[in-house]
C-alpha cells in the first residue's frame, strides 16, 4: 500500500467520558463538595477503546453497530470535534462532515440567508457559494421558498437544503451519520445517487447507518463497532456476522 | 512574523465565517421591528432622558462646568457596550453547542462575532451621542481624533472579558445569574450617572482601577474637558484592557477542548 494513499489513519484511539460530569456542574454541588477532600472516584465511561485503522482514498466504508456502540463518537473523533484521550488521528484532506444536518442553520433566517451561513460554517468561501448558489437551489428544489425564514419550513425541506448545501463541493473526505433517509421517495432516491456520484468521483466517505442494506449496497469495507472496540473490520461479510450477533441479542 | 502569517491564514478561511455570524446577529435582531435599526439609536438617547430625570431632578446629581446629558450619555454608551457585549459573548459558546459538536469550527468565533456586532451597534450609537454633544453646546475639538484609541482599548478588554465568562459560563452555568448581578453592581461602581470626586478619596482610589473608569474617564476629559488625555490615562486605558485580553486568551485557550465534555 502506498504511503500516500492513506486519508485517514486511526492510531489507537481511546476516548474516555466522565458520566459523572455529563450533568453540569453548579454551584450547589461545589458548596456540597468544598468540604470533601478526597475527589469522589470518577464514573468513567470508555466510549472508545484502543480503535486503530486506517482509510485509503476512494474507499467506501461503513461503520456498523448496536446504538451507543461509539460509532457517531468516532466520526467525531475523525472530524476534530472531539480530541481523543489516548492516541492520535491523522487526516490528509478537507473533511466534509454531514453529521446530522442542519444544525447550522438559523431558523429565523430565510432560506437564501442560511445557504450563506451554513456554508461559511461549512468553510465554504463567499466566491464559492456565490458560484454554486444556484446548483444548491436546483437540487434542493426550493426555489419558490428561498426568502421564507426556514422556522416555517417541514423538516424534510430542511433536511434537502443542508443536504444539497453539504454535497455541493467535493470533499477529499464526506462523513455521513444518517442521513440519507431523508425527504420523500424522490428525494432520497435523488441523494442516494449524488452520493454515488461523489464515490464515483473518488471522495473517501466515512458512513453509519443502521440500514444494513444501505451499506452492503454503497460500502466497499465495513468496520464493526462494539461497546468502542472494533470487532472486526471486512468485506460485506462482516454485516452478515453483524446481523447474526443482533438476533442473538 | 510567524503570528501575522497565522492570523493571515486563520482570517482567510474563517473571516468569511465571521462575517456571516455578525451579519446573522443583525438580520435576526431587527427582522421583525418595524423601526429596525433606528432603535440603535433611539435606546440610548431614551435611557439617557430616562436617567437624566431621575438623577438630576431626583438625586440632584450634577457635573459642575459641563454639560449633565453628555456627561451621562458618554458613561451609558461606553457601559451598554460593554454589558451588552460581555453578556452575549458569554452565552455564545453555550448556545452554540449544537454546532460545537457537529463542525470544527474555532470555537473563539462566536464571544468574538457577538463582541463585533455589538461594535457596530456601539458606533451607531455614538450618533446620539454627537448630537446631544452638538446640542448641549458641548463642542468639538481636535482630541476627538484619540478617541478611537478608547474604543480599542474598550473592545479588546470585552472580548478578554467574554473569553473568560465564556469558559466559565461552560463549566459553571450558574454564571449567567451571577454575572447579572455582578453586571447592576459594576454599573453603580463605575461613576456614570455621578462624578467620583463625591466619593471620598480612599474608595475613589480603589474605584479608580476598575478598567470602565479608565475607558470612559478617557472620553470624558476629550469631549468634556477638552484635554488632550495624560500618559496616565493612556497607560491605564492600554494595560487594563491588555492584560484583561491576554487573560481571556489564555484561559480559553486553556480550557476549549474540555468544552466538549460539558454539552
Amino acid at each position: 500500500m502506498e504511503k500516500q494513499d492513506i486519508m485517514i489513519n486511526v492510531d489507537n484511539v481511546s476516548m474516555r467520558f466522565n458520566l459523572g460530569i455529563e450533568k453540569g456542574f453548579s454551584i450547589k454541588q461545589w458548596f456540597v463538595d468544598i468540604g470533601k477532600h478526597k475527589k469522589k472516584p470518577k464514573n468513567e465511561f470508555w466510549a472508545l477503546k484502543n480503535v486503530d485503522f486506517s482509510i485509503n482514498r476512494g474507499e467506501v466504508v461503513g461503520f456498523i453497530g448496536s446504538n451507543g456502540a461509539g460509532k457517531s463518537t468516532l466520526l467525531k473523533v475523525v472530524a476534530g470535534v472531539m480530541k481523543p484521550t489516548k492516541g492520535s488521528i491523522e487526516v490528509y484532506g478537507n473533511i466534509c462532515p454531514m453529521i446530522e444536518l442542519g444544525a447550522g442553520f438559523d431558523s429565523q433566517l430565510t432560506a437564501r440567508e442560511n445557504i450563506y451561513l451554513n456554508g461559511a460554517v461549512m468553510g465554504y468561501s463567499k466566491d464559492l457559494i456565490d458560484s454554486k448558489f444556484d446548483e444548491i437551489v436546483e437540487f434542493s428544489e426550493l426555489k419558490d421558498f428561498l426568502d421564507v425564514p426556514v422556522q416555517n419550513f417541514s423538516s424534510g425541506m430542511v433536511a434537502r437544503l443542508a443536504f444539497s448545501i453539504a454535497t455541493i463541493v467535493e470533499p477529499e473526505i464526506l462523513i455521513v451519520d444518517e442521513i440519507l433517509s431523508v425527504g420523500d421517495i424522490a428525494f432520497q432516491a435523488k441523494s442516494e445517487a449524488k452520493m454515488m456520484e461523489m464515490i464515483g468521483g473518488g471522495t473517501t466517505v466515512l458512513f453509519v447507518s443502521h440500514s444494513i442494506e444501505q451499506i452492503k449496497k454503497m460500502c466497499n469495507r465495513v468496520i464493526w463497532i462494539e461497546h468502542g472496540v472494533v470487532q472486526k473490520i471486512g468485506g460485506k461479510e462482516v454485516c452478515d456476522e453483524y446481523k447474526k450477533y443482533m438476533k442473538n441479542k | 512574523m510567524k503570528v501575522i502569517n497565522n492570523l493571515k491564514y486563520t482570517y482567510k478561511k474563517y473571516g468569511f465565517l465571521l462575517q456571516q455570524l455578525v451579519s446573522r446577529d443583525f438580520k435576526v435582531k431587527y427582522k421583525r421591528s418595524v423601526l429596525g435599526i433606528v432603535w440603535s439609536l433611539l435606546y440610548p438617547i431614551l435611557m439617557m432622558a430616562v436617567m437624566a430625570v431621575v438623577f438630576s431632578n431626583v438625586f440632584k446629581f450634577s457635573t459642575p462646568g459641563v454639560s449633565y446629558l453628555a456627561y451621562l450619555l458618554i458613561g451609558l454608551t461606553y457601559f451598554n457596550y460593554f454589558s451588552e457585549a460581555s453578556n452575549l459573548a458569554m452565552s455564545s459558546v453555550v448556545a452554540n453547542f449544537s454546532l460545537i459538536n457537529k463542525v470544527y469550527i474555532p470555537k473563539y468565533i462566536f464571544p468574538l462575532s457577538k463582541c463585533l456586532f455589538v461594535g457596530i451597534n456601539f458606533l451607531l450609537t455614538l450618533i446620539p451621542l454627537y448630537v446631544v454633544i452638538i446640542a448641549t453646546g458641548t463642542g468639538l475639538n481636535w482630541w476627538h481624533l484619540l478617541l478611537p484609541f478608547s474604543f480599542v482599548c474598550l473592545f479588546l478588554f470585552t472580548v478578554g472579558m467574554g473569553f473568560i465568562l465564556s469558559t466559565i459560563s461552560v463549566f459553571l452555568r450558574d454564571m449567567f445569574y451571577i454575572y447579572g448581578i455582578v453586571l447592576t453592581i459594576w454599573t453603580y461602581l463605575t461613576p456614570i450617572m455621578y462624578d467620583i470626586s463625591i466619593i471620598n478619596p480612599t474608595l475613589q482610589f480603589i474605584m479608580k482601577l476598575n478598567p470602565m473608569y479608565q475607558f470612559i474617564n478617557f472620553a470624558r476629559s476629550i469631549i468634556l474637558y477638552g484635554n488632550c488625555p495624560t500618559l496616565g490615562q493612556f497607560a491605564g486605558c492600554a494595560v487594563s484592557a491588555l492584560v484583561i485580553f491576554f487573560l481571556g486568551i489564555f484561559i480559553f485557550k486553556k480550557k476549549q477542548d474540555k468544552f466538549i465534555y460539558y454539552v
